[in-house]
């Protein structure tokens, strides 16, 4: 317990927010010893009965700003303690004694309420947020590790409401759908708050809207983004502007806002976010550039209609294999390659959700066809000296006949018909130039 | 936790611990006030669920202890009640004695809430014990009674010769018709025979093969349910902490939402739910009236709900719900019923799964949401993707995606099930986009026998009115057909599609 309080005291009195985090973080890989060690015994009173000395009696304490603040941190440590135990006996770390991943995420939360209470009513300052942080990302771990432990118990468990249906997916989520009510809230104090920009809360505005949107998606709920987009949208004028926040939330929640406009369909925008996500993000961060990639590429291939090369997808095998075919298809105006790419792919880009989207591509293959067609039609009767113009009207045969070729199955005149009028409604073409009209 | 300041004698007793209060602060106990007399007492559950530890069965009355007798001022016929129910000559030894309080508690409070405490003519009053015993008999009775009534019903013919099918066509052939509970009909090993020779315990006491954990839990409800072998109800209930039983007998029950934990007096018991069932789905093939039909699905299902029975019979109470919502085109209802009976599927219970699988594309195809439609695909095992509703919902979407218009109405007219009454509801704005489309690549005029044909209207008829709907000018009579002047629509079409794609609307949805 006095090693992690001194840690405090350094922390605290460098006013540095990161290290004073780092004092709360309850990772057993990195820390297994030190937090042992503050377990201690698990000695209920004696563990309150040190942070009550260390905080208010010790000759070596740092002097807080206030009586209010020191029992903030009283209690958050030693909650944080009660935490630590939970957490100690879940991973099996303590001799004897069992807990399990539901008792932490209680445990937890507990001290995450604490520590937002801190700002609500302990006047804690805004250097100290990456505690709020350090609280809001473990929570949502224990959150996840606690529902898989429910799961796979799978006892039926109390009816909690009164609804009339089961509602098997909130029940299977049961405690991440609770934590993002506490990751809201984190979003909520350090969004609200009033104070001069240089000690505002809001500097961890994007860090808590980051792992908000991260647990939505988590929990296929998306649409619960919006809202949060339009409140800081809203707040948007008295907000620093985010690109003086940390780099690494910039890119995090480009790649959001990006993902998120990329499922409205609205892909300009997406592209938008994302372009800027790729260009921020590290150069090393290969998961990061990956996944920013992955919504990218379809993006491109639909606003611009350009394909990605060889040479950016190298260092990505993954995507690679799943995007070369499909490029190599429409470069060709092979339909039936590219419908081949499609189903090869198809497990993965639905699980990616980019399958709906890149299944439009299709329209540019065909594009492309019409486009050999129209080359392959060669030129008019040349009319004097001028050189002879290019045939521009294309029969609905030719182009029926490259489709049966291309895709290797038959097709009615209707259907091309009908994938022309497409065609030409998405100005690939020209009425005039191409079609010989029905009647 | 070394810390050599926690064993410094002098520092312990000068700082208190401050974590007593801090920890008991989850709530400030208030004692009760005594002094509201008479009228606000009737309500006070409290006297009840004191005693933790009943009075043993010598003493003279079960004497409610002195503070409650402060609080409420027993009548004589009622003590006389208590006594008479613990009497020696009137114990049964099949009932327990949890049992007997537990009913004692409840015919005691009833009356105080009823007010007839003082009315009642207790020494008429049948002792806990009787009641006990009827009740057991009239479970009994049921359960017997819906073996009977399990032989097939005359099958209703559909006359329609609509090319959809109608939710009542479906009703026959289900797997859990009749009133066979479904989990008598799971264990294999007790045929009829075996049930009727030893009626009380044939397939629970039956050496049993090794079981799945879904039969394990089948089995546990159905223990519950056949609550007259052991406990018929839990001696101090508490609503909150499990699946609760319920003991009502009547079919009908108006829905209501709930606001607090059900009283199983008001929930109706699964042998009840079947033959529930079977009364709707002849009142909705005889009357179909789908507000009355709707609101009784809706109290079945919060009644299967409550009890937490999930099993083929709760599919098929969703699937025809869902089938009879998706007639009269209550969205909302339907929407309900297939989230449900795609967790009930996820979990490995047996119903139509293709059937409501593919519905659920064609859902979310209407409703224009794909993020879920994503999720409908990525639910389906390549097996599915083969079976023929499933494939004809794929078909269509993928055709719709691609703004293949042409193929999209070709699968129009053919679709299986009851699929229809969901594209239904899409096919207008789909005509829109294709006229729209129409309207920029063939100009300057249309056959409108072409318009009928490729947008799949029934007849010559049907696509003018659609086209006129919109403008009237743009028909225009030559010698021996009609033309649909694609030059002249301009914009019109365009901005229809735009106002139909812009909001999806559903109805009743919340």
């Amino acid at each position: 317990m006095d090693g992690l309080i001194h840690e405090f005291r350094l922390a605290y009195a460098g006013m540095k927010g990161d290290q004073l985090a780092e004092t709360l973080r309850p990772d057993t890989q990195l820390y297994a010893n030190k937090l042992r060690a503050f377990w201690g015994r698990g000695d209920f009173h004696s563990a309150n009965a040190d942070l009550e000395f260390l905080f208010k009696h010790d000759q070596s304490r740092v002097r807080l700003a206030s009586r209010d603040e020191t029992e903030g941190w009283i209690a958050i440590y030693f909650s944080y303690w009660k935490a630590v135990g939970e957490i100690l006996a879940a991973e099996g770390l303590l001799n004897g004694s069992r807990s399990s991943w539901v008792k932490v995420y209680v445990a937890w939360k507990e001290f995450t309420l604490l520590v937002i209470r801190g700002y609500t009513n302990h006047g804690f300052e805004n250097w100290t947020i990456p505690c709020l942080y350090v609280a809001g990302k473990y929570l949502r771990l224990f959150a996840i590790r606690a529902d898989a432990e429910r799961s796979s118990s799978n006892n039926d468990a109390a009816m909690t409401s009164f609804g009339d249906d089961f509602d098997p997916t909130a029940e299977a989520n049961k405690l991440l759908h609770d934590c993002t009510n506490h990751l809201t809230k984190i979003f909520q104090i350090c969004l609200t708050d009033r104070a001069p920009m240089e000690a505002s809360r809001k500097w961890g505005v994007y860090y808590a809207i980051n792992l908000l949107f991260k647990t939505y998606f988590k929990l296929n709920s998306e649409s619960l983004a919006k809202p949060v987009l339009h409140a800081v949208s809203a707040g948007r004028t008295d907000m620093p502007s985010i690109d003086k926040f940390p780099k690494s939330q910039q890119v995090t929640f480009k790649y959001y806002e990006g993902v998120l406009s990329f499922l409205e369909e609205n892909y300009v925008e997406a592209e938008k976010h994302l372009t800027l996500a790729w260009l921020m993000c590290h150069k090393d961060s290969h998961r990061n550039l990956e996944l920013i990639l992955t919504y990218l590429i379809p993006c491109h291939l639909l606003t611009t209609h350009t394909l990605p090369s060889a040479q950016l997808l190298e260092p990505f095998p993954q995507l690679q294999r799943l995007f070369w075919p499909l490029a190599q298809a429409i470069k060709k105006a092979d339909l039936r390659a590219f419908d081949l790419a499609l189903r090869d792919g198809e497990g993965e880009f639905i699980k990616r959700r980019i399958y709906l989207t890149l299944e439009r591509g299709r329209d540019i293959v065909l594009r492309n066809l019409l486009r050999k067609v129209f080359i392959d039609a060669g030129f008019e009767e040349p009319k004097g000296d001028a050189p002879p113009p290019r045939r521009t009207r294309i029969p609905v045969a030719d182009f029926t006949a490259a489709i049966k070729l291309s895709q290797g199955e038959d097709i009615d005149t209707d259907e091309v018909e009908c994938l022309m009028a497409n065609l030409i409604y998405k100005a690939c073409c020209s009425p005039r130039s191409h079609i010989i009209p029905r009647l | 936790m070394s810390s050599p300041w926690a064993v410094q004698p002098g520092i312990q007793p000068a700082a208190p611990y401050t974590y007593p209060q801090t920890l008991s602060t989850a709530y400030t106990p208030i004692t009760i006030r005594q002094g509201f007399g008479q009228a606000y007492q009737p309500q006070s559950q409290y006297p009840y669920s004191a005693p933790a530890n009943p009075p043993p069965p010598s003493a003279p009355a079960m004497a409610p202890p002195a503070e409650q007798q402060q609080k409420f001022d027993w009548p004589d016929s009622v003590r006389n009640y208590v006594q008479r129910t613990f009497q020696k000559s009137n114990l049964d030894t099949s009932i327990s004695r949890q049992e007997m309080e537990a009913k004692l508690k409840e015919t005691i409070r009833s009356s105080q809430e009823a007010g007839t405490m003082y009315t009642l003519n207790w020494d008429e009053m049948p002792l806990p014990q009787q009641m006990i015993r009827e009740e057991r008999q009239r479970a009994l009775m049921v359960s017997m009674a819906s073996l009977k009534t399990s032989g097939p019903e005359p099958p209703v013919i559909a006359l329609s010769s609509s090319k959809k099918r109608k939710s009542s066509d479906f009703s026959e052939p289900e797997p859990t018709n009749g009133s066979t509970v479904p989990w008598r009909s799971n264990s294999k090993a007790a045929s009829l025979g075996d049930r009727i020779s030893k009626p009380a315990n044939s397939p629970m006491d039956a050496p049993l093969p090794a079981k799945s954990k879904f039969q394990k839990h089948t089995e546990k409800r159905q223990r519950r349910g056949d609550g007259y072998r052991s406990s018929y109800r839990s001696p101090s209930p508490q609503p909150a902490s499990g699946p609760i039983v319920g003991c009502n007998q009547e079919l009908e029950k108006n829905y209501l939402r709930l606001t607090a934990p059900p009283k199983p007096e008001a929930v109706r018991p699964e042998p009840v739910l079947h033959r529930t069932l079977d009364l709707l789905k002849k009142k909705w093939r005889k009357d179909g009236n789908y507000v009355y039909i709707c609101d009784q699905f809706k109290s079945l299902r919060q009644d299967l709900t409550v009890q937490h029975i999930r099993n083929e019979f709760t599919v098929s109470v969703y699937e025809i719900h869902a089938r009879i919502a998706l007639e009269k085109g209550d969205l909302g209802e339907y929407n309900q019923c297939q989230t449900q009976l795609r967790a009930l599927y996820k979990a490995g219970i047996k119903g139509n799964s293709t059937e409501f699988k593919a519905y659920r594309i064609l859902y979310f195809i209407h409703t224009a949401n794909r993020t879920a439609l994503n999720d409908a695909i990525a639910d389906l095992t390549p097996a599915e993707k083969e079976e023929l509703p499933i494939k004809h919902a794929l078909n269509v979407r993928s055709a719709l995606a691609l703004e293949n218009y042409h193929k999209f109405f070709q699968y129009y007219l053919d679709v299986p099930n009851m699929g229809a009454y969901l594209m239904d509801m899409f096919v207008k704005r789909e005509r829109l986009a294709a006229l729209a489309k129409m309207c920029k690549a063939f100009k300057p005029e249309l056959r409108l026998r072409y318009i009928t044909e490729e947008l799949a209207f029934e007849s010559d008829a049907e696509a003018a009115q659609f086209i006129i709907d919109y403008d009237q000018d743009l028909l225009q009579e030559r010698e021996d057909h009609i033309v649909f002047l694609t030059g002249k629509a301009g914009r019109r079409f365009e901005d229809a599609k735009s106002e139909a794609f812009r909001r999806v609307d559903l109805k009743g949805q919340i």
